[in-house]
């Protein structure tokens, strides 16, 4: 994997010379410590990847070992510590449940899982054979059933299985092989050998962790990287988009879309991640849509027509029609829209039920009904608790047992017998007695272990390999390598990514360097960008683009204001009340969080630090600062594979940002807290400046921008409503002009431009129709014009479209604006007439501008519900 | 026997519903009684898309799709369907055969693939759940040494004395104990109720819906739309194929029941599933089925 994105700027790595210097600072105290953080010797009774039998460091480990000693214990934690940084940068994640802050970055150990050539050719073939085996029992289920017909195995094993759909009877895809994508986990057995412990087969999952595993690790460890000679992964991904293409059967490049359940599914990261990297768009089930017995994606331009679906979405969900009825995730009427060979799902619906983990124990069988041998690759000792005998065998050696339910659900984990008191046991007992259908038990093999880079140097720690197999025209192709995860603790036998446990990248080492091959310049197929797919973005996209960019510009507008506020309240001179309130008064109108200090009469009696401490911080209080950003937090989750790797490091630092603000502000508001809220300010700019200046200037920036600029208008207006409308004292004029301009850091360039006192004519001037100031209404309307007017227009109406005319009605009236006029205070009402109706006619042009756009672009899900509402499903 | 079958099912919406995809059950199909002469399909309004197929268990399904608004929805179905007099004449005689017994083991030790395809119907199934309660209710008719089809005879009868007719006390989705407990349901219910007995005694059984001939009382006109859609029950004997029962009747199906489709329970041969978009929050179902003897 050398094709590193190119998003991604490469961190400067610790030179020689940084490792040199350490070294004179210390060698010799640093030399006995490296002997012992490195020394990594065999450990009894475990299987170790680094030696042989007979306790000899395998070959293969020697360099690599020696090439981390000589790197040093402080050097390799530094690389780790690099490793997590990019990953998280990345926005790797591992998420552990569906609430948003439930996140978890991507663990990646230093030290790789490394695997000779010739013993991975051997594991390699048994792979292929054990996929082409796979293929052959799904075709068989939804087919012929001769397994069942001719007792291979129990009928009860394929009927019983919730995984086994029989609305999926019959469906066949393009191509040899049904079964497209197949993942297996192996452990290394005590003799050495690799033991099956489980497959994967309806929305497999772990190969995009892999490819970032290997990008992120090329990236620490540069040299150690090059110098071993490993194996590329960018072949397993290039037959992956070969396959999805050839399950088109016509003639034009096929539209390929990555179906994932939503930015809170576990392995959302990898979606994105394989989106981008395959040049596919990125849909949600509310993004496709079945019209005339096919399926389309809704983009901006209107349906798109779809050919291939590579899902990440379980069987279950993907069709209310015919599957389950309560699901809002998947598409309506898709099932038989595949059925009729009008668009390909991959992995094919009804794949789960290879997931049957008793299928392992008749798997020999199988192999010699299907093939005539049983296969190379064993799989794990499997007992169903459906055969009396093997219930009765699993119920006596409980302890030795690891019992797994036969449908894995969400949630659901492996038990182990010997770890469970002697009630819970009971209670397992008992459920396997009522259900026994539902339950396997499994030997336990110990895992092997291999060196885990820890904060005290090398530890032994058990791991299991995830394999990645891909249809090709004929057979299958391998990843060479895949997926290690690692377990955590000695004694932590389970290995699963939702219990937190480590990766490691997986070398296999060839003998001599590969050739390189690009994903980028295979076959001349076209690759599709991620980055800007023009008026095919799905409207979802746009729409969170969109919004994205208006809650980013409402929590900066709240925060300009509150920051002022705060120097104001804490200002040498003191604050008049009637100004003060004034400003207080803004403060709620503008981040909309009524009633605030809105709604009684007289002087604000409110609790104002409480109050303001509430604007900034109440996340479950609309309008306040964390609250937007929050919620633009979740609109950039929906599009992060549009989001660069920097505007990824950008909205972490957000994240940062908001929570050291709770921190520093929850004590109270005595010192400077207009200070504390800098940092948030800065960031917000910075994801500003990353948007005009690092994002292509596609479709999606135009939305982001539109967002943007539609708020800033919109707040100017708010903001200047509330302030200067009502009349008041010249001393308070003063004050809250110099407020105003002091909030968009415009009162040096204007103190600059008039030389004179603060004064409300000129203020006008440059905060509402001043051309060169980038924060005055005008600029901020007629860039959003401009924007309006690039997005590509396919409705072929005459003139200009509607939005287009609200906004330049919006501008004229701006323009129009006699300053004077807007200046002056009507004596009768006590307030400056004009100027609120200019501000108020702007505002409600630009609501309407917002609407239109949003009638236009966006599509408006329609929550679908059941003809006859069924609730019998619920087993 | 020929039979001219119409059944018309009218939605009617709240609000416009703006899309709907849906599939039906409607069309009877053929078994080793009946064949279906033709069945036609009308709906109104007119689908974007319409096709048939037939499903894992071999019944007919329409699939059909709205994408424009519409506020009601019609789907009239015209069928003949065919009976064999056969049927009637065979009067089998149930007391030989398997007893449970010899059926029981042969459901085990069976290498014949019917009898490996059978057995799909003991497992629980969406709507049924075996339980003890159910064994409990239908183990005294099922003895060792009794024949299987006169046992199930038996179970239709005591179906048929103990629980009453009752349409306003279930729903489609009342779980199978209340039914029990209640002592009360409709056809459906009897059925699946049978069907629980069966599978939890560990025998195969499935469920059938079709239609049912209603004469009316002896000297008046038959009402149009009197009909309606009926179900019952099928218990296999290993070796000797699918025997059916109906309990809401207390009889053996002949020449007056006309199968539309089979399946584990109501919820694999719904007459009409789909999925609305809009609609408002309440859907007025109404159903009319005629059932007419053209020829004896």
């Amino acid at each position: 994997m050398n094709q590193t994105p190119p998003r991604r700027v490469p961190w400067q790595l610790p030179r020689q010379q940084q490792q040199g210097q350490h070294q004179t600072q210390s060698q010799n105290a640093v030399s006995d410590e490296l002997a012992s953080a490195f020394a990594y010797p065999p450990l009894e009774g475990f299987n170790d990847e680094v030696y042989e039998d007979n306790g000899e460091q395998r070959d293969h480990w020697q360099y690599v070992l020696d090439s981390l000693e000589t790197l040093g214990a402080e050097a390799l934690t530094d690389r780790q510590q690099k490793a997590s940084r990019i990953l998280r940068d990345d926005g790797a994640t591992y998420n552990l449940s569906a609430t948003p802050g439930n996140r978890q970055t991507w663990s990646l150990d230093p030290v790789p899982l490394l695997i000779e050539s010739e013993e991975w050719n051997g594991i390699e073939s048994s792979l292929v054979e054990r996929s082409e085996l796979f293929d052959l029992v799904l075709q068989d289920i939804y087919g012929p059933r001769d397994l069942i017909r001719h007792g291979v195995i129990p009928p009860e094993l394929i009927f019983s299985h919730a995984g086994f759909l029989r609305q999926c009877h019959g469906i066949k895809i393009p191509g040899e092989q049904q079964l497209i994508l197949h993942n297996v986990d192996m452990v290394r057995d005590t003799d050495g050998q690799m033991c099956v412990i489980g497959d994967r087969t309806q929305a497999p999952s772990g190969a995009g962790y892999a490819l970032e595993n290997r990008t992120v690790m090329s990236r620490v460890l540069p040299s150690l990287f090059r110098d071993s000679h490993v194996h590329r992964l960018s072949l397993f991904f290039q037959a992956l988009r070969l396959k999805l293409a050839a399950l088109c059967p016509g003639d034009d490049i096929p539209h390929v879309v990555v179906l994932t359940p939503g930015a809170y599914s576990e392995t959302y990261f990898e979606h994105t991640l394989l989106a981008n990297y395959l040049g596919y768009p990125l849909v949600q089930g509310a993004d496709l849509t079945v019209r005339g017995g096919q399926v389309w994606m809704k983009t901006l331009d209107g349906l798109k027509r779809v050919d291939v679906i590579l899902r990440r979405l379980d069987d279950y969900f993907c069709d209310t029609v015919e599957l389950r009825s309560d699901s809002q995730l998947g598409v309506p009427g898709l099932l038989d829209v595949v059925r009729c060979g009008q668009v390909v799902v991959a992995n094919p619906l009804g794949s789960g039920v290879l997931e049957h983990p008793a299928l392992l124990k008749y798997l020999p069988a199988i192999g010699k009904h299907f093939l005539g041998r049983e296969p190379q690759l064993r799989s794990v000792e499997t007992y169903w608790c459906g055969e009396d005998s093997d219930r009765q065998y699993v119920l006596d050696h409980f302890d030795e047992m690891i019992i797994k339910t036969t449908f894995r659900r969400s949630g659901d984990h492996s038990i182990f017998g010997s770890e469970l008191s002697a009630e819970e046991k009971q209670d397992w007992m008992r459920r396997i007695e009522t259900k026994p259908l539902n339950f396997v038990g499994q030997r336990y093999h110990l895992p092997s272990t291999a060196p885990n880079w820890s904060q005290q140097g090398l530890v032994s720690r058990p791991l299991v390999l995830r394999s990645f197999a891909v249809a090709n025209s004929s057979s299958y192709t391998i990843m060479p390598g895949g997926l290690t995860r690692v377990g955590t603790g000695d004694n932590k036998m389970i290995i699963s990514s939702q219990l937190g446990s480590t990766s490691k990248d997986t070398w296999v080492l060839a003998s001599e360097p590969e050739k390189q091959v690009s994903l980028n310049r295979d076959n001349g197929l076209v690759v599709g960008s991620g980055a800007d797919q023009g008026m095919h973005l799905p409207s979802r996209v746009a729409e969170n683009l969109f919004w994205m960019g208006r809650y980013a510009e409402r929590a900066d507008a709240s925060l300009r204001l509150l920051r002022t506020v705060f120097m104001q309240l804490n200002s040498i001179e003191p604050l008049s009340v009637s100004a003060r309130d004034t400003l207080l008064y803004a403060v709620t109108q503008v981040s909309t969080t009524y009633p605030g200090f809105i709604g009684g009469t007289g002087p604000i009696t409110l609790a104002i630090d409480k109050e303001l401490l509430s604007v900034i911080l109440d996340e479950t209080r609309p309008g306040t600062v964390a609250s937007n950003i929050q919620a633009m937090l979740v609109s950039s989750e929906e599009v992060k594979e549009m989001l660069s790797a920097d505007t990824q490091r950008v909205l972490n630092d957000l994240r940062d940002a908001l929570a050291d603000l709770d921190g520093a502000l929850r004590l109270g508001l005595t010192s400077a807290p207009e200070e504390a809220l800098d940092p948030l300010v800065t960031t917000l700019l910075a994801l500003a400046g990353l948007s005009h200046e690092s994002l292509v200037r596609g479709t999606g920036w135009r939305f982001l921008e539109m967002g943007r600029t539609l708020e800033k208008s919109y707040q100017m207006t708010s903001l200047l409503q509330s302030t200067l409308v009502s009349d008041q004292s010249e001393s308070d004029l003063a004050t809250v002009l110099e407020s105003v301009l002091l909030t968009f850091e415009m009162l040096v360039s204007y103190r600059r431009r008039y030389r004179s006192g603060v004064e409300i004519t000129s203020s006008l001037q440059l905060l509402m129709i001043d051309k060169a100031n980038p924060r005055s209404l005008l600029f901020q309307l007629t860039a959003l014009k401009e924007h309006i007017d690039n997005l590509p227009d396919t409705s072929h109406a005459l003139g200009m479209n509607p939005q287009g005319r609200c906004l330049l009605e919006a501008m004229t009236a701006v323009q129009l604006a006699d300053l004077h006029e807007m200046g002056v205070c009507d004596q009768t009402s006590g307030s400056r007439v004009k100027l609120e109706q200019v501000l108020g006619k702007v505002q409600k042009l630009l609501g309407r501008t917002a609407t239109l756009i949003s009638d236009k672009y966006f599509d408006h899900r329609i929550e679908h519900q059941q003809l006859v509402p069924d609730r019998w499903e619920d087993e | 026997m020929l039979y001219r079958i119409k059944h018309v099912t009218h939605y009617q919406y709240d609000q416009p519903v703006t899309l709907c995809y849906n599939h039906a059950h409607l069309m009877p199909r053929d078994t080793y009684y009946q064949r279906c002469m033709e069945s036609h399909i009308n709906i109104k309004p007119y689908p974007i898309s319409i096709h048939e197929r037939t499903d894992y268990f071999g019944n007919k399904v329409c699939y059909f799709s709205l994408e424009s608004k519409h506020s009601s929805l019609d789907i009239s179905v015209d069928s003949r369907v065919c009976l064999d007099n056969e049927r009637v004449d065979l009067g089998v005689d149930l007391d030989i055969g398997n007893t449970c017994r010899q059926a029981l083991e042969k459901l085990r030790t069976s290498i014949d693939e019917e009898v490996f395809l059978a057995r799909e119907f003991i497992l629980c199934s969406p709507m049924i759940k075996p339980s003890d309660e159910l064994r409990d209710y239908a183990a005294p008719f099922f003895q060792d040494n009794v024949s299987l089809l006169s046992a199930a005879r038996e179970l239709t009868r005591h179906i048929y004395n103990d629980f009453t007719y009752d349409p306003n006390s279930t729903t489609v989705a009342t779980p199978l104990k209340e039914v029990l407990e209640k002592r009360r349901g409709v056809c459906q219910d009897f059925a699946h109720l049978a069907i629980g007995c069966l599978r939890s005694l560990g025998f195969p059984a499935r469920y059938v819906s079709g239609y049912l001939e209603t004469l009316p009382p002896p000297g008046t006109e038959k009402l149009a739309g009197s009909d309606a859609s009926h179900a019952w029950f099928a218990v296999y004997s290993p070796g000797e194929g699918w025997f059916e029962f109906d309990p809401t009747n207390n009889n053996v199906p002949g020449d007056q029941h006309i199968t539309t489709a089979w399946g584990r329970d109501y919820s694999d041969v719904t007459p009409v599933r789909g999925v609305i978009f809009e609609g408002g929050d309440s859907q007025v179902l109404t159903v009319s089925v005629d059932v007419q003897r053209l020829e004896s």
